[in-house]
């Protein structure tokens, strides 16, 4: 494009008619479409697989009679599927507990062409809790060291270039692959973070006593939900620093000069003349950072994820570390599970678009919801 | 704190005379104003602590690989298996030379029965996918055949039941007359046996009616079977025959489909009458083509044979390094072992068992093994390689140069074969060269310094673990395979997310923006596994197929035999690529003052001129660090790569030049994701882990430092 124009120089001609412009005029309005054509070819990817998932991901989840949702899919976790056909010519699928019952119903029934597909029967439930509950852990890690660092690194520290180095820093790790974070959240949280415990364990990295038989002790959490929160959080650290740190930045600096004029403290100026219109910014950092989050497999395939578990979080538990200290199994990680892991049959479509589905439109509602706060705000807050 | 704050800001002193005031609430001089300081400076410290233990906790459970690594390399060379992977080189060099005139010289002499061997291809896959339609029937069919025969056994024995009562009921009765003593007993036994006969004939009747019911059932299912695999054979999935398979003549699909129905019969033993026909011509036509072509099979042969001298001189030595190894393995592992029985010993209450593993634990072997000694054997035989290699090479030279000229091939696969086999010749003989220099400096005491295990890894080719031999620990076929990944999607990606932001910044209407910006923002949203899934599941199929039109095939690697290749992933990349890429490109563009676009418009230039010449020059270096940023994204991606790269662990064959795009690979990303969860803390493997992502880090470290440097020159125009 640029040598077409380089060769043929645009002489100026005073009919405006004339053809050279004519020909400028077509190679603008071509360029122009084959701008748009590459731009709207994106956006026809994108609704290509939007269209893909939702049109084998929606009857899975959707029925045609009431209460019009699969509410098996919601209210179960994954389980085997066992499809088979019996000797009067019926095929049945029914899931691995069922299809117990239904032999016990049946003794006499003889089962032909019997087939068990792993993850493949049952629902979500399982996943969308996990996911739920290291999306939450995650968040209120990220944002209450996320907040604080912003604000003393905007309102309190002092300009120079170790807070230069700092940001640089920070702005670096934003970039760094989630699979390192993962590494790094199975070598410090996993392996070697402190707990509580009555006698230290051999592997630990040091252990000293702090109560008559109470030990505290490097040992690590083990995978667990709080070890895959943690990480989670950490990984996001720098997304929700940076955010903030920009949100606070667009508050005018007049706002500060005129609240401390007029007498009010640090404190009070931040907490009642900077906090309050920084919030939708900050907001709409943590809903981004709920969505990059929620998406994420790599972080917590070593650290908190687990492909099969038979009872939900709450029923594992009796107390309150103990509920922490449990792995969960989570909606990314349980869909490369049936999209990588087990053998594909048709068995387990259903399953894999029912999953993607739901995971997907759960994923993009909270970036829908971070995009039109993003537009909304920046409309509205003038000063 | 907080609290406090706000009791005395609510309270009725002013708050201009309360900051003069002296501060009522302090502990060493410091008041609250300076904990809440401390309490925001502590998180902050917090933060960048725990930014900086990343690196910390990385380098603790990876560093340690660099000893271990060059401990391993060590007794790989003590035990003399590095002498002899030289030798094996030399062999897969020869093997790869040897294969590719193979499938010339077999495509030669296939050449002639392509017509049977198309038909025959085409029966077999048709009748596995009629068989796969009529599963369902078919195995039904066999469970009725299957009840049918055992009640045919159970029919048997209530056959000989019966025999043997009527036998008892008849004997008594003789016996009846003998001794009418038992009288009484034998009555009632004979009764017995009635009763039991007249119960087993009952049974059998049962059993026949059962049979005569299966019989009709099996009957209607045949003939259902019948009818469904009519319908199946109509059915165009049914003639779906596979990638890269041609149509059969046209002539032939009746006698196919004859055939077909014939093998779908229940009874059906033997082969169709056509097939047995069309397998004979096949076999005719190839015999008569070898005959043309014995002078090739001869050379071919002789290629073959040539290498095995040197094949049973390779196995022997590497028995010699298997036991050299298995001797450095106990002594390595010896002083653990010792230590084990030991303390065993200490903690047993048993003074016997105390004793004796105490004896156990003095037994074991703490000396050193003589590397001259157990290595001698090896040594005994290397002056015979010289020879042997020589021997080698001046034979496949030879019988290399017999080989028929790329002119005598008439298919385009033996061409395309002999091809490849002109840079394997090339490759073999260079490293015949090379490894009989190796193989004579080679010596088992040479010193291996930490700089070279460390090239080792670096610079190494194979990543083999879990091997019986020697685990390899290369980073070469990893980051070969994510840095061909991230190219293709930058190719790919570069275009259209600059054209996009170009579009959305400067041509497009300010509704179209508005509309335009958020959807493509939107796509960064959408989960790295639900891509890889659609990876995995749609676009893999779909790429495919499209490389197998007709008039695609001159696009390198096309048609493609694989479902997850390079390709595959390098484009869902490119797709995740595009925002990240699009909205810094478009910040970019944003960025370029409004006086430079006005004062080339005033100038006279078109729009489209002055987006080209002045705002998109202005803006490029923020469009650079863009793509850095977009290539940093794209090389860290972990669940794309795992799900649809086909995660093969091989440094991509070059040799076939763009058409490598079509072959599985493994990524950095993709191993770590993969086998840690395999494998044992603290090996070497796990080790071997972090390092690699130590190296992804510190790529990623490097291409985000370049891109904030690029960016900050760019803010200074």
């Amino acid at each position: 494009m640029h040598d077409l124009a380089k060769d043929k120089p645009v002489e100026k001609s005073l009919n405006p008619f004339s053809t050279k412009d004519f020909a400028l005029k077509r190679r603008d309005g071509f360029i122009r479409t084959l701008l748009r054509l590459a731009t709207y070819f994106i956006l026809a990817c994108a609704g290509f697989i939007f269209a893909d998932i939702i049109i084998k991901g929606a009857p899975v989840v959707f029925e045609s009679s009431f209460p019009f949702v699969n509410t098996k899919f919601f209210t179960e976790s994954p389980e085997t599927l066992v499809v088979f056909d019996t000797a009067d010519g019926e095929s049945h699928q029914l899931d691995f507990s069922d299809y117990s019952q239904f032999k016990r119903d049946n003794p006499d029934m003889k089962i032909i062409e019997e087939h068990t597909h792993s993850y493949s029967g049952g629902g979500i439930l399982g996943p969308l809790v996990g996911t739920a509950l290291l999306t939450l852990i995650c968040i209120v890690v990220a944002l209450f060291i996320g907040l604080t660092t912003s604000i003393y690194l905007n309102e309190y520290s002092s300009k120079g270039r170790f807070m230069d180095m700092v940001r640089l820093a920070i702005m670096n790790l934003a970039g760094v692959p989630s699979i390192v974070y993962g590494l790094f959240g199975l070598g410090l949280f996993c392996l070697v973070a402190p707990v509580i415990v009555d006698a230290p364990n051999d592997r630990a990295l040091f252990s000293f006593p702090i109560l008559p038989g109470k030990y505290l002790s490097f040992e690590g959490w083990g995978t667990c939900m709080m070890a895959g929160g943690f990480t989670l959080a950490v990984m996001i650290l720098p997304v929700i620093i940076a955010a903030c740190e920009e949100s606070l930045k667009a508050i005018p600096m007049g706002f500060r000069e005129a609240s401390l004029a007029l007498g009010a403290t640090k404190w009070q100026t931040i907490s009642k003349a900077v906090l309050p219109y920084a919030f939708p910014g900050m907001l709409t950092a943590s809903i981004l950072g709920i969505t990059r989050v929620a998406g994420e497999t790599a972080p917590i395939m070593f650290t908190a994820a687990l492909a099969h578990k038979d009872v939900l979080p709450w029923e594992g538990a009796n107390s309150l570390g103990g509920f922490f200290s449990q792995s969960v199994q989570a909606m990314p990680y349980h869909i490369y599970t049936v999209a990588a892991r087990i053998p594909q049959s048709e068995y387990t479509k259903p399953m894999q678009y029912g999953s993607v589905f739901v995971f997907m439109i759960l994923v993009m509602c909270f970036a829908a919801l971070s995009i039109w706060m993003r537009i909304h705000y920046r409309k509205k807050v003038k000063w | 704190m907080s609290d406090t704050n706000k009791q005395k800001s609510g309270g009725k002193k002013s708050k201009v005379a309360e900051s003069f005031r002296k501060k009522g609430f302090q502990i060493f001089g410091l008041g609250a104003q300076d904990f809440i300081r401390f309490f925001f400076g502590g998180n902050a410290s917090l933060a960048i602590i725990i930014l900086i233990l990343i690196c910390v906790f990385l380098a603790r459970e990876g560093i340690m690989f660099f000893p271990d690594h060059h401990k391993g390399l060590k007794s790989y060379r003590l035990a003399g298996q590095e002498l002899v992977d030289y030798v094996g080189e030399e062999i897969d060099a020869h093997t790869s030379l040897y294969s590719a005139a193979n499938v010339a010289y077999y495509a030669e002499v296939n050449r002639t029965s392509q017509e049977e061997d198309t038909i025959l291809r085409a029966y077999r896959s048709v009748l596995a996918n009629v068989e796969n339609m009529t599963k369902k029937t078919w195995g039904r069919l066999e469970a009725w055949q299957e009840e049918k025969e055992d009640l045919e056994d159970e029919l048997e024995d209530l056959l000989e039941d019966k025999e043997k009562l009527t036998e008892a009921a008849a004997a008594p009765a003789a016996a009846a007359n003998d001794a009418n003593a038992d009288q009484a007993a034998d009555t009632n036994e004979s009764e017995d046996s009635a009763a039991k006969l007249a119960e087993v004939n009952k049974e059998i009747a049962a059993v026949e009616a059962r049979m005569k019911e299966l019989d009709a059932e099996i009957e209607l299912l045949s003939e259902k079977l019948k009818k469904e695999v009519n319908v199946a054979i109509a059915s165009d999935e049914a003639w779906d025959l596979g990638v890269g398979a041609d149509q059969p003549p046209a002539d032939s699909i009746d006698e196919i489909k004859e055939a077909v129905l014939f093998e779908a019969h229940p009874d059906a033993d033997e082969e169709h009458a056509f097939i047995v026909e069309v397998k004979e011509r096949s076999k005719e036509k190839k015999a008569k083509a070898a005959e043309e072509l014995t002078g090739f099979k001869d050379t071919v042969k002789g290629i073959q044979a040539a290498v095995r001298p040197i094949r049973s001189y390779h196995s022997d030595l590497k028995k010699i390094a298997v036991e050299n190894k298995r001797e450095i393995e106990k002594f390595s592992t010896a002083p653990e072992r010792r230590k084990a029985l030991l303390e065993g010993a200490e903690n047993t209450e048993d003074p016997e068992d105390k004793q004796e593993m105490l004896d156990r634990a003095n037994a074991v072997d703490i000396t050193e093994p003589e590397y001259d000694k157990i290595n001698a054997p090896i040594y005994e035989r290397v002056p015979e390689h010289e020879k042997l290699a020589a021997d080698l090479k001046a034979e496949t030279e030879k019988l290399y140069a017999a080989l028929p000229e790329v002119s005598e091939l008439e298919t385009k696969s033996a061409r395309e074969s002999f091809g490849r086999a002109e840079v394997y010749n090339e490759r073999f003989q260079n490293r015949v060269e090379e490894n009989t220099e190796k193989v004579k400096e080679w010596r088992h005491d040479k010193n291996l310094s930490i700089f070279e295990s460390a090239t080792a890894f670096i610079f190494g080719k194979n990543w083999i673990t879990n091997s019986s031999w020697h685990d390899f620990y290369g980073l070469l076929p990893l980051l070969s395979g994510s840095l061909l990944i991230s190219i293709i999607a930058l190719v790919v990606a570069v275009p259209f997310a600059v054209a996009a932001a170009v579009y959305v910044n400067q041509v497009a209407p300010y509704g179209e923006q508005n509309f335009v910006k958020p959807a493509i923002e939107f796509i960064e949203a959408i989960p790295s596994v639900v891509l890889g899934f659609f990876g995995i599941l749609v676009f893999g199929e779909t790429l495919r197929n499209v490389s197998q039109v007709e008039w695609l095939s001159w696009v390198p690697g096309f048609p493609m035999a694989e479902r997850l290749t390079i390709l595959n992933a390098g484009l869902l990349l490119a797709f995740m690529a595009i925002p990240t890429i699009f909205t810094l490109a478009e910040d970019a563009l944003n960025n370029v003052p409004g006086a430079l676009t006005e004062n080339s418009l005033a100038m006279g230039a078109s729009k489209l001129q002055t987006v080209f010449r002045v705002i998109v020059p202005t803006a490029l270096s923020g469009i650079i660090a863009a793509v850095l940023l977009g290539f940093g994204r794209i090389v860290g991606e972990t669940m794309v790569v795992l799900l649809v790269a086909g995660n093969k662990i091989k440094i991509p064959d070059f040799t076939e030049g763009l058409g490598v795009v079509a072959q599985p690979a493994h990524t950095m990303t993709g191993i770590i994701a993969q086998e840690l969860g395999e494998v044992d803390e603290g090996s070497l493997h796990w080790r071997a882990l972090f390092i690699v992502g130590m190296v992804l880090f510190c790529i990623s470290l490097a291409v985000n430092f370049t891109a904030q440097k690029v960016l900050k020159k760019f803010q200074k125009i």
